[in-house]
């Protein structure tokens, strides 16, 4: 009888229970934590993929997702302004709130008093930094070390994932390289200044923007530059994020017969890009078909 | 009050010289400058241009400690400053998840009420507000309690409160007795649904009771009896909706509406002759409501329309008889208006129609009224967005 019991207890403490419950701003972040924390984390995502993650609707639902959550992790640098009021809502005190561009070498901090009058400039800097994916690393440790810190326990776990991780991610970051070496100093035109990391990575030049300012809605004026633009430079191709609207670069497209290039810029963006590694496969082979 | 205001805003002008840190709250205004025109006869505006004093709020929103926020929303409406809002609110630390907000501030009667108006989609506050609440809205003095209740992954928040009563009390009547230190109570139920990705519904219950004014009866019949001081009580009961489809950030179909039903004492005065006059507590019940649906699309653009019903007479001063008859009386009304927002939403553009019609019991005959308002709205500094 004494046996059979300790038998349940030990099978009791082996059964696999969760115990990191994590909440990640958005899929990006949601991939890499199931890639290191696998069977151990209950996570989920607040953005959605085919969503700017720029303007997310504060749903009390979202709230509900913190209310049990053990740690949050966000891109921060400001992408995320709408985060405070369901951490609020959530009314979780024991949240812990990681901030994973903390290690991030931050690109286009302005040197100046940002206002309105520049369009949506950030005041911490270019928050799209996980478009490079040297960038992932970084917050892939930050991840990897704050899920060990919550759970000690399990660190091992932790540990060898995130290796295993970083290995994939070596391996694939390599494949990318030989890829895109092909558009080394090709000049592109983007929709919105999400791809500074990616074009400074692998040494893409950025012609111009869609947007005449980040964050402001394309307008004839800017349109007519653009298109002056792409004949004077013979650019090829506008490469934007699929969540927004195709229309200007559409028309820029029938003016110039410049090539327009819509991507998903988060996990779940498009179906079939289930993982970040899919997201940048996906990128990249469609950069390479021009 | 002009004093602490001044000081107020010596303190902002004052902090404006610095650059925004982040142990510094957040400095927003809201500013918003309407012309109009109406046809409405006898009126001096009638079928002319008009200017009206442009109006603001402005807001200081910010964290006190890692457990609490405070909010002040100064208003200048009408060429007056007034404390719209001024409260604290504990968001997390209190036991069982308990948030608290104490202050001034917009009571959680419904939905539409707590969303600023600058916020809303149409131009003109539902005419049930202006016939049950106050004509700025159901804005009291109080404290509630707010409790999210253990439904799993279903969002349902219970939230009660003790307040004032100050946008209850609206009675212009001989009859009618200061209220006195009466507190009312209100509280509502709201549950969020997650219908789909793209698809969102919000329903919610709401209740306030209390003592909306006392007054002096003669029940007697007799002349020479002395009056008797009652307390008259009102039962409001709500229900809203809230329903969003918003595929992508370009377009979206919102459609909302709100009712409420009115169960009040009401003031009777039977005459049983010359020397019988008796005085009645009568209980009435009628209701008000209103239902609209928005369309945004390309992003810059919205339409919409918006049906409103009350009983009583919108711009009626309520008295202890004409509330008798307020379950006879009624107003109609239907808005339109089309929306336009050239850079984001920090500024917009609304051009609204509304006309209204009013239905008296005893046959009296009055013209519809149509106001037509062009309106310019703006949104400087870091005004967080109203939750769904």
């Amino acid at each position: 009888m004494k046996k059979l019991i300790l038998l349940i207890f030990i099978l009791l403490y082996n059964l696999s229970f969760p115990n990191l419950k994590v909440v990640a701003t958005t899929s990006v972040i949601y991939d890499l934590v199931k890639e290191i924390g696998k069977d151990k984390v209950t996570i989920d995502y607040i953005a959605r993929g085919d969503q700017d993650p720029h303007f997310v609707e504060v749903l009390p639902s979202y709230m509900v997702k913190l209310r049990n959550a053990d740690i949050l992790f966000k891109i921060g640098m400001g992408l995320e302004m709408w985060v405070d009021q369901l951490i609020d809502g959530s009314r979780n005190d024991k949240l812990l709130i990681v901030d994973l561009s903390t290690d991030i070498n931050k690109k286009e901090v302005p040197n100046f008093k940002p206002d309105a009058s520049y369009g949506d400039v950030h005041p911490y800097g270019n928050p799209h930094y996980w478009l490079d994916p040297e960038n992932v690393k970084v917050m892939a440790k930050e991840i990897y070390e704050n899920l060990s810190s919550k759970d000690n326990n399990n660190a091992d776990h932790y540990k060898k994932n995130y290796d295993d991780f970083i290995k994939k991610l070596n391996d694939k970051i390599a494949e990318w390289d030989k890829k895109m070496a092909k558009l080394k100093d090709n000049s592109f035109i983007f929709f919105h200044a999400s791809w500074t990391y990616f074009a400074d990575r692998y040494g893409i030049k950025i012609a111009g923007y869609v947007e005449p300012k980040p964050g402001i809605s394309p307008s004839p004026s800017h349109n007519a530059e653009l298109v002056n633009l792409i004949k004077s430079k013979k650019i090829k191709t506008i490469l934007m994020e699929n969540y927004y609207s195709d229309s200007a670069p559409n028309q820029l497209s029938e003016l110039t017969g410049i090539k327009v290039i819509k991507v998903p810029t988060a996990v779940y963006g498009i179906k079939g890009i289930d993982t970040y590694i899919q997201m940048m496969d996906y990128i990249v082979n469609q950069l390479l078909k021009v | 009050m002009k004093k602490v205001l001044s000081l107020f805003f010596i303190i902002i002008i004052f902090k404006s010289g610095y650059s925004q840190s982040s142990i510094n709250p957040d400095i927003s205004l809201i500013g918003t400058f309407n012309t109009y025109t109406n046809f409405i006869n006898g009126t001096p505006e009638y079928g002319k241009l008009n200017f009206a004093t442009p109006e603001m709020e402005l807001f200081v929103d910010g964290y006190l400690n890692p457990f609490a926020r405070a909010t002040a929303n100064i208003a200048y409406e009408e060429g007056e400053f007034a404390v719209e809002e001024l409260y604290a609110n504990i968001v997390r630390g209190l036991p069982f998840d308990l948030q608290l907000k104490a202050g001034k501030y917009l009571v959680g009667f419904g939905k539409i009420n707590t969303i600023h108006t600058h916020a809303w989609f149409f131009l003109e506050r539902p005419l049930f507000h202006q016939v049950f609440f106050s004509p700025d809205g159901f804005n009291e003095v109080g404290a509630s309690l707010s409790y999210l209740l253990p439904t799993g992954d279903l969002y349902s928040n219970l939230e009660v409160g003790v307040y004032n009563g100050q946008s209850i009390q609206m009675l212009v009547d001989t009859n009618a007795v200061e209220r006195g230190i009466n507190p009312i109570f209100v509280g509502r139920l709201n549950s969020f649904f997650n219908i789909s990705d793209y698809t969102n519904l919000e329903v919610g219950l709401s209740a306030s009771y209390g003592c909306y004014s006392k007054a002096m009866l003669n029940s007697e019949g007799d002349i020479n009896a002395a009056m008797e001081e009652k307390p008259l009580n009102y039962l409001y009961s709500g229900i809203d909706f809230k329903y969003k489809y918003s595929p992508d950030s370009y377009s979206a179909i919102t459609i909302q509406g709100e009712a409420i039903i009115n169960h009040r004492d009401a003031l009777r005065e039977g005459n049983f002759g010359v020397d019988r006059n008796i005085d009645e507590i009568q209980k009435i019940s009628n209701f008000g409501g209103f239902i609209y649906a928005d369309y945004k699309f390309e992003k810059q653009f919205g339409i919409g329309v918006k049906y409103d019903y009350t009983a009583g007479i919108v711009d009626d001063e309520p008295t202890l008889t004409t509330l008798m008859n307020d379950d006879k009386n009624n107003t109609q009304g239907i808005e339109g208006w089309i929306s336009y927002y050239p850079v984001e939403e920090t500024t917009a553009l609304r051009f609204g129609v509304q006309h209204l019609m009013f239905k008296y019991h005893d046959g009296t005959e009055r013209d519809g009224e149509t106001i037509m308002k062009l309106q310019l709205l703006f949104s400087l500094g870091p005004h967080k967005a109203h939750p769904f």
